[in-house]
């Protein structure tokens, strides 16, 4: 049965290739290995090697002639063999295989190959450079080569992690699972592993600026370079906070209160008596705020949006708290309405979930601080009379605007802040 | 279905061939009076009397070859072996006459008979009384080889050995005697060349027989707890052999592991690992492992025996190895 010889990917970024010579001629013998011909990619001129053994039955291609990858250029076969039938077969395929190719080119970034071109990677790639540029043999577990194989992975830019480096089954699905692992997406980096094997290379990736990145770098960067923003940190005793917490929650139904909500309410009701602290700087003076507003920083896909919960210092907890779920819920849906994210006068910033002790926030324009909150973690402290004992803290600091707000202002207003949290009843007495 | 421990399953096994067909007799050292070394033919000597139950001198060789001679004329010998390290004494009988009479009579005269009794290290019973010989007896062509682990397989497979046209032998386990399972109450038979999946799974196939089954499910209790799902096959059956049932199980699973109640050089684990790799290259993820006994002479002390013979903690790092979890 004649063997058509291909048009092979020399290159990763090979779409079309030109026979630049022919090393053989009709009638010659060809074993498996031998460089046939010269091929001319959009890289380099590359020596191509037999994938098959035979005699040449036909040279298809002519030297110079600019051909689609997986173009028939040559029939091996035995000698005598007529080799039309099997480059009719081939011809068929190969005009109706490229179609979508290149209607989906045109459309798609460069990165995202046309499905239908993953046979192309797979015949010719790993095996046309594996022979010439690399004799190391891969190590890779029968069925991680079978399931490359078929998906069209190239086993160079897979890592192994089994003994000696071995490729394995759940390496190669891990690869074609994480999608930023795409055929074309991973090059081959100069750099090499202990085992010699080259490092997969992946190019910069630029994503367009989002409306709502746009307004974040407006927003900050606004606020960074006009604000001369200073910073007070103060770890606060969680403990009666915790345990009013889990009281509240066996009393009431309907949401559950969480630190957050406790600190969204102890700093509004702390903003009644610090009214500098809820403020502005205008052109035309310092704005305190009438109304205590505040913003819940909430993080979505590919940035935050501020919420706000106003009269925060008037509202129940279990008010705040339902408030700020349903807000956060339709924040990350996306669902929020502009004026609920307008109109605070003060923000709380909240990373304690993601496991931060403590962290500095960016002041939002036209409030005069932010509060940065920090995880709740347990502690070893000292009681009266000096034994060890458990304990809650929470690390909590405030950016402030030094235009409005002076170090002891801000230090007077987490004092109250703090006295709060350390005794709850206070909020509500 | 009755509850019964394996020696029971066998007992009925052979009471009830022996009633089908009189041409069955059991001929072994102490079947009949003493009812079995361990009772496997309790009752019999009294149901069906010295002429089909009958006691031999210990002479292995030449009860052995009374039973391939009677099985020649024209009956149907159960041959028990005490033990088959006894049957050593027996080797050129089985292998040359059992195993070869057919071949080299052109067809002319059959050996349709069963070597049966307990193989391989049961409890320090020494060194020369701990042999398996489960890869002397698969190596040799013209004789099947069974191999059973509950009293369901044993009663099925035993009364198709009796009622095979070949040489079976039929491998028992001193230590599996007592272990009780369910059998139907109705007749049944259990074809040669079937595995039984005792345990399914997806992440690695465990393949064992006789007293390995037991080992290899504990062993995938185990791996259970460590997140590794592993398939149990009972092969059952080593000649003929449940190819298909093993290729299509490492096909799914991509891993395997052999457990072997028997020694590591040669044998049925590495024939089994042969053809895995020869039929299911393309679907391994890891080399195919064997847990089998270390390769010493057995120890008599407990705590070396215990050693020398897999254990299913000694599976489970087999089992990890291959799903590259350790």
């Amino acid at each position: 049965m004649p063997v058509v010889v291909e048009l092979p990917r020399l290159s990763d970024t090979m779409e079309e290739g030109v026979v630049a010579k022919w090393l053989i001629k009709e009638g010659d013998k060809v074993k498996r290995g031998q460089v046939i011909a010269e091929i001319e990619t959009d890289k380099a001129t590359m020596e191509f090697e037999s994938f098959d053994a035979g005699t040449v039955l036909k040279l298809v291609a002519g030297e110079g002639e600019t051909l689609a990858l997986g173009s028939p250029i040559a029939v091996l076969g035995k000698a005598g063999e007529d080799p039309s039938s099997a480059l009719a077969s081939a011809t068929s395929a190969a005009a109706s295989a490229p179609a979508p190719t290149e209607e989906a080119a045109p459309a798609a970034a460069p990165a995202s190959p046309a499905p239908t071109r993953a046979p192309a990677v797979e015949v010719s790639s790993p095996a046309a450079v594996s022979v010439s540029e690399d004799e190391r043999r891969i190590p890779a577990s029968p069925v991680a080569r079978l399931i490359a194989r078929e998906a069209g992975i190239d086993l160079r830019v897979v890592s192994g992690s089994g003994p000696h480096g071995r490729i394995v089954k759940a390496d190669v699905e891990g690869h074609a699972a994480d999608p930023s692992n795409s055929a074309t997406h991973a090059t081959l980096s100069a750099d090499k592993d202990e085992f010699g094997r080259p490092y997969a290379a992946r190019g910069d990736v630029t994503h367009r600026i989002s409306q709502m990145r746009k307004a974040i770098v407006r927003s900050m960067t606004a606020s960074k370079f006009s604000a001369p923003h200073f910073y007070l940190t103060m770890d606060i005793q969680m403990d009666a906070a915790a345990k009013f917490r889990s009281e509240c929650n066996m009393s009431i139904t309907g949401t559950k209160i969480s630190f957050n909500d406790l600190v969204v309410a102890a700093a509004a009701r702390a903003l009644r008596s610090h009214a500098r602290v809820n403020s502005a700087y205008t052109e035309q003076g310092i704005v305190e705020h009438g109304d205590i507003n505040i913003g819940v920083a909430v993080a979505i896909d590919d940035g935050l949006v501020v919420p706000v919960v106003r009269h925060a210092e008037q509202k129940t907890l279990t008010a705040i708290s339902q408030e700020i779920r349903s807000l956060g819920k339709r924040a990350k849906n996306k669902e929020l309405r502009g004026e609920e994210m307008q109109g605070g006068t003060f923000t709380v910033s909240n990373l304690g979930m993601f496991g931060i002790d403590e962290f500095t926030a960016v002041i939002n324009p036209g409030e005069g601080a932010i509060m940065a909150i920090g995880a709740v973690r347990e502690e070893l402290a000292l009681d009266e009379d000096g034994a060890v004992t458990r304990c809650r803290r929470m690390k909590v600091t405030l950016s402030s605007d030094h235009r409005v707000i002076d170090g002891a202002v801000g230090a007077r207003f987490l004092g109250s802040f703090r006295d709060n949290l350390e005794h709850p009843m206070r909020m509500f007495a | 279905m009755a509850v019964l421990q394996i020696r029971e399953a066998i007992r009925d096994a052979m009471r009830e061939e022996m009633l089908r067909d009189d041409r069955v007799f059991l001929m072994g050292e102490e079947v009949g009076h003493y009812e079995g070394a361990y009772k496997c033919s309790q009752g019999l000597l009294k149901e069906f009397g010295e002429k089909r139950v009958v006691d031999t001198p210990i002479t292995e060789t030449g009860f052995a070859g009374v039973g391939i001679g009677a099985a020649m004329c024209g009956l149907r010998p159960i041959i028990e072996f005490m033990t088959f390290n006894f049957s050593a004494v027996a080797f050129d009988q089985i292998i040359n006459n059992a195993a070869k009479i057919h071949h080299m009579t052109g067809g002319q005269f059959h050996v349709p008979m069963v070597f049966r009794g307990p193989n391989a290290a049961a409890h320090m019973l020494g060194s020369t009384h701990s042999q398996a010989f489960d890869t002397f007896y698969t190596h040799i062509p013209g004789l099947k080889v069974v191999s059973v682990a509950t009293p369901k397989d044993a009663k099925g497979l035993l009364k198709t050995a009796i009622r095979d046209p070949n040489p079976v032998i039929f491998f028992e386990s001193e230590v599996q005697y007592g272990i009780k399972g369910e059998v139907p109450d109705e007749e049944y038979l259990i074809e040669f060349g079937v595995a039984d999946t005792k345990r399914a799974g997806a992440d690695v196939t465990l393949l064992c027989w006789g007293q390995s089954v037991a080992i290899a499910l504990a062993a995938a209790e185990l791996a259970e707890q460590k997140g590794v799902d592993v398939e149990v096959i009972d092969l059952r059956s080593l000649r003929p052999l449940d190819e298909q049932t093993i290729f299509d199980s490492v096909r799914r699973t991509n891993r395997a592991v052999v457990v072997e109640h028997g020694w590591p050089y040669g044998g049925v684990g590495s024939h089994l690992i042969a053809r895995i790799q020869e039929e299911c290259f393309d679907a391994l993820d890891a080399p195919v492992l064997k847990v089998a006994y270390e390769d010493l002479p057995m120890s008599y002390a407990e705590n070396l025996e215990h050693l020398t013979i897999p254990q299913p903690s000694r599976v489970l790092e087999a089992l990890e190895q291959v799903t590259y979890r350790s």
